[in-house]
């Protein structure tokens, strides 16, 4: 019988930094195990436990697309003792891993609809991982408009800045980059994501949204997508809760009956709506 | 179903021929409190007892367990899995609440999706024989929450204390096995009936409080109610209710190490600490006793019966003997109940 | 007892009236047989719900640094004693609060009274001044109050409250005890007899928290259990962890405790907490001839400095 609580050994292929401040890193991770890599399978906006022997566990998003094989990536931000820990790996150090873990983006219904992407800060990492997803040949053609809005709070906070242009240069994605203050090298946007999101003519009936970012940018974005006419079936959001076991067990990250280790993270509005607001 | 029947004075014997095959644990005193532990013979066994202050949940999820650990040399870390292989177990004399409390737990640790290879392994070799209550306590609850001081559900095998002798009742064929090895008499048709008026005379003793599929609507409802406040004002938000309660199966993981060898340890947790649900951020989804008390009521009386069509709790009533403050979860419950009742919320 | 629960519903009602407390924190009757119950009162009405006995074992300054606006509080000898510690603290400010002082003769614990009853269900308590007659089922039992007194209470030398505003009904005598003959016979012992003890007492806990949730001067918004960068201690029920969290309690609470006993009649599973704690009080006393709680301007005598403090445990080795 699998042990749920056994961690896969990963190996740390890169460990760069995504921010001016240093405090957020993207971490490129790949198998030890060719077994382990055979079985591994996932779908973009689920999640795993990372853990650095010593220091303990902390849940991630995955942030790479599963269509790109060999190597996972996670986006990082250095909150407590496990990301201080896994900001310290080097190329070539170990680091355990279990998962994919909860439901990730609804991918099948999804399909040949047009795709709001909505990310703020690091939450951004999942709808990066979905983003590329839709835009591998093999399967845009799967999905309609794709229209993306990202916002940090200054440039130095943006993460993945070289896809960020390459995806400027495509023509089947929209994009919007904004931050709430500029300086004086930003030539984009400026203004927060609501705002940004409010100018945006978005055709409501055939689109579905995915929010991920800081609960006050969540807040203030919901409103403005039922003013432009997405109904609460069609808004996902992706949350984030303290979490331990990651398998529904440890009784801490639930909203709720709904545990966002299992049956999350990703859930409809229409589903939080008949939630507690404890999150 | 079989019933067999055993005399008091060969308890003992009883008792000391299981010591031979089996881990057994039953109820001891020990330090001023009744706890179940494990024994070495059947000196000390006490079967004139109300109920243990702690819970033999215990020995199906230790308050502290090792996971994994390793070792790290120059350039290679060694995972080792800890599943040490369990000796068949007995626990015996527990009450029909907490024997029911290990089906609670079966539906939390051993879902298909999920299975907790940890809890199966200690799980798996766990009998209960049971010991009906014929002198309930005042604060038992049992058949508010679906059972009673005779139910047989989550047990092998059941005592009934008939005077001078128990009837043991074979529930399951695990039960039966056992009783078929030590080859007990049967009841005769006298002693069935006295059981039968022993029985009838301790359950008239605890009428259900509240209908629970009502109380599971109502608290629903109540979720956003100012009630929660008042109600919750006394708490200490200390973890005794949650962690002597049969059915609280919360949990952390921590790593800890030395000298680069290490182990991650599954230890309790309890939804009362304010360190629960804190995030690395400093954001915490559940910030006051209020928060986290009412947590601790819905998911046993309503989240539970979402997820495991079963309500979180069984009625042994330790939460409301031990409770420095009396925060009786009854009358929390009765309160709510009829304040939704009479629609202030 | 004298009942004293009529005085302390007039004097709650007279302070709600005129608004010179928004809630009174008393004492209302428990859930259970031998069971009063914190609670708190904000309409005149509730008073009535207010009681005194000798069940009334909570320390309610536990809540004053919860409560908003003006408190009254309903406060034994201990109570106020730890009443002063947290206003010299400055967690509470004595104009915020009214205190109600009642004088008490020690409480009864109803655990003793339990096992005295070995499980059988009490149907009624009655209260005949020194004793209580317990009946059951299969019950029948006098028990004498004072020879179930909690531990703290039978070594109490202040009943009466040392600090008040309201006092109700008339002090008690205090008792004539040498207060450390507990510590002195612990002291007695040789380092491994107390050494089983304190591990032996140490291996029941459950890590429930209840002892420090429970103290009044347990204050702090993060405890040094629960930190986690760094941590200082281990989660774990071990011997270790656990030693560790009721050892650094204890320093921390050496010169501020004030002997209530909510520690140890929070504990479900009977760890002798009170043990390290009165010999914190102990040497206390020996080395700044200093009693915790008494005088609201005498300072602590570990966050001062006096040239002439005790310095042996630096020169002992």
């Amino acid at each position: 019988m699998k042990n749920p609580y056994l961690p896969t050994p990963m190996k740390v292929e890169k460990n760069v930094i995504e921010t001016g401040d240093r405090n957020i890193k993207t971490l490129t991770l790949s198998f030890l195990n060719n077994k382990d890599e055979e079985i591994f399978n996932f779908i973009p906006g689920q999640f795993v436990e990372l853990s650095v022997l010593g220091a303990g566990e902390a849940p991630f998003g995955i942030a790479s697309s599963p269509m790109e094989k060999k190597h996972i990536d996670f986006t990082i931000s250095k909150v407590g003792l496990v990301t201080a820990q896994l900001h310290n790996l080097e190329p070539g150090d170990t680091v355990g891993m279990r998962g994919p873990l909860g439901n990730g983006y609804p991918i099948e219904l999804l399909r040949n609809k047009n795709i709001f992407i909505i990310g703020g800060g690091f939450g951004f990492s999942t709808l990066r991982a979905f983003t590329n997803f839709m835009l591998h040949p093999d399967n845009r053609k799967h999905y309609g408009d794709i229209t993306v809005v990202y916002g940090a709070r200054n440039p130095g906070l943006l993460l993945y800045k070289n896809e960020l242009s390459e995806w400027e240069q495509r023509n089947d994605i929209q994009l919007h980059v904004t931050v709430d203050k500029g300086d004086e090298s930003w030539k984009g946007k400026t203004g927060v994501v609501p705002v940004i999101v409010k100018e945006l003519s978005i055709d409501a009936e055939n689109t579905t949204t995915l929010v991920c970012g800081p609960p006050v940018m969540i807040k203030f974005t919901l409103p403005v997508l039922a003013e432009l006419g997405l109904a609460p079936q069609q808004t996902y959001l992706s949350l984030e809760m303290k979490m331990k076991c990651g398998i529904g067990k440890c009784g801490r990250c639930n909203i709720g009956s709904k545990y966002v280790c299992t049956d999350g993270p990703v859930f409809s509005l229409a589903q939080l709506n008949k939630l507690p607001q404890e999150y | 179903m079989d019933y067999k029947t055993i005399k008091k004075s060969e308890i003992t014997e009883f008792l000391d021929n299981l010591i031979k095959e089996y881990e057994i644990a039953a109820p001891i005193e020990k330090d001023d409190i009744v706890v179940f532990d494990k024994i070495k013979s059947s000196n000390g066994v006490i079967l004139e007892y109300s109920n243990s202050v702690k819970s033999p949940k215990k020995f199906v999820i230790p308050q502290f367990e090792t996971l994994i650990s390793y070792n790290t040399n120059e350039d290679t870390t060694n995972v080792k899995e800890h599943l040490d292989e369990q000796k068949q177990f007995i626990l015996f004399g527990a009450r029909p609440c907490d024997a029911r409390s290990f089906l609670f737990l079966d539906k939390v640790f051993s879902d298909e999706k999920n299975r907790d290879i940890y809890y199966k392994n200690r799980r798996d070799v766990v009998l209960i024989i049971s010991l009906g209550c014929t002198q309930p306590q005042e604060t038992c609850f049992c058949t508010t929450t679906g059972g009673g001081p005779f139910s047989s559900e989550g047990s092998d095998l059941l005592l009934v204390d008939i005077g001078d002798d128990y009837i043991i009742q074979v529930i399951t064929d695990k039960g039966a096995e056992l009783v078929k090895k030590l080859g007990l008499k049967n009841a005769q048709k006298d002693e069935l009936a006295e059981m039968d008026r022993v029985i009838k005379k301790s359950e008239a003793k605890i009428e259900p409080d509240l209908e629970l599929n009502n109380l599971k609507d109502k608290l629903d409802n109540s979720f956003d109610g100012s009630d929660w406040e008042t109600l919750t004002e006394k708490c200490l938000s200390c973890g005794v209710c949650t962690y002597l309660c049969p059915t609280c199966h919360c949990f952390d993981i921590v790593d800890e190490e030395k000298n680069r060898k290490g182990e991650r340890i599954r230890i309790w947790d309890s939804c009362q600490f304010p360190h629960f649900t804190m995030q690395a951020s400093g954001f915490n989804p559940r910030p006051t006793y209020k928060e986290r008390y009412r947590q601790r009521i819905m998911h046993k009386f309503s989240y539970c019966i979402d997820n495991y069509n079963m309500v979180g709790c069984v009625g042994c009533g330790r939460c409301i003997s031990e409770c420095p403050v009396n925060l009786d979860i009854r009358q929390v419950l009765t309160s709510l109940y009829y304040s939704m009742l009479s629609g202030r919320t | 007892m004298a009942d004293l629960s009529s005085s302390i519903r007039e004097e709650a009602k007279k302070l709600l009236k005129k608004g010179e407390a928004d809630v009174i924190i008393g004492f209302e009757k428990g859930s259970l047989p031998l069971c009063a119950t914190p609670c708190f009162i904000r309409n005149e009405a509730d008073v009535e719900k207010l009681i005194w006995n000798e069940f009334c074992g909570n320390n309610l300054s536990r809540y004053l640094i919860k409560a908003k606006g003006k408190v009254g509080i309903i406060a034994k000898g201990c109570d106020t004693r730890a009443i002063v510690e947290l206003i010299k603290e400055k967690q509470v400010q004595r104009e915020q609060i009214v205190i109600i002082g009642v004088p008490c003769e020690g409480m009864v614990d109803r655990k003793q009274i339990m096992m005295r009853c070995q499980g059988n269900k009490i149907t009624n308590v009655e209260d005949r001044d020194e004793r209580l007659l317990i009946t059951g089922d299969l019950l029948n039992v006098a028990v004498k109050k004072d020879e179930c007194l909690y531990p703290g209470c039978q070594v109490c030398t202040n009943r009466n409250p040392v600090m008040y505003d309201v006092l109700i009904g008339s002090t008690s005598e205090e008792q004539q005890t040498d207060e450390f003959t507990d510590v002195t016979n612990f002291d007695g012992k040789s380092s491994e007899e107390r050494w089983e003890y304190i591990t032996h007492e140490i291996s029941k806990c459950i890590r429930c928290y209840a002892c420090r949730n429970a103290c009044p001067l347990c204050y702090c918004k993060e405890c040094f259990v629960d930190t986690t960068q760094p941590q200082w201690v281990g989660k774990t029920t071990g011997q270790t962890d656990t030693l560790l969290f009721h050892i650094m309690r204890s320093i921390h609470l050496a010169g501020r405790c004030v002997e209530c006993g909510a520690c140890e009649r929070a504990c479900p599973v009977t760890v002798d907490i009170r043990k390290l704690n009165r010999k914190m009080s102990a040497d206390v006393k020996k080395l700044f001839d200093y009693k915790t709680g008494l005088d609201i301007d005498q300072p602590a005598p570990l966050s001062t400095f006096k040239p002439d403090d005790s310095e042996e445990f630096m020169l002992d080795i």
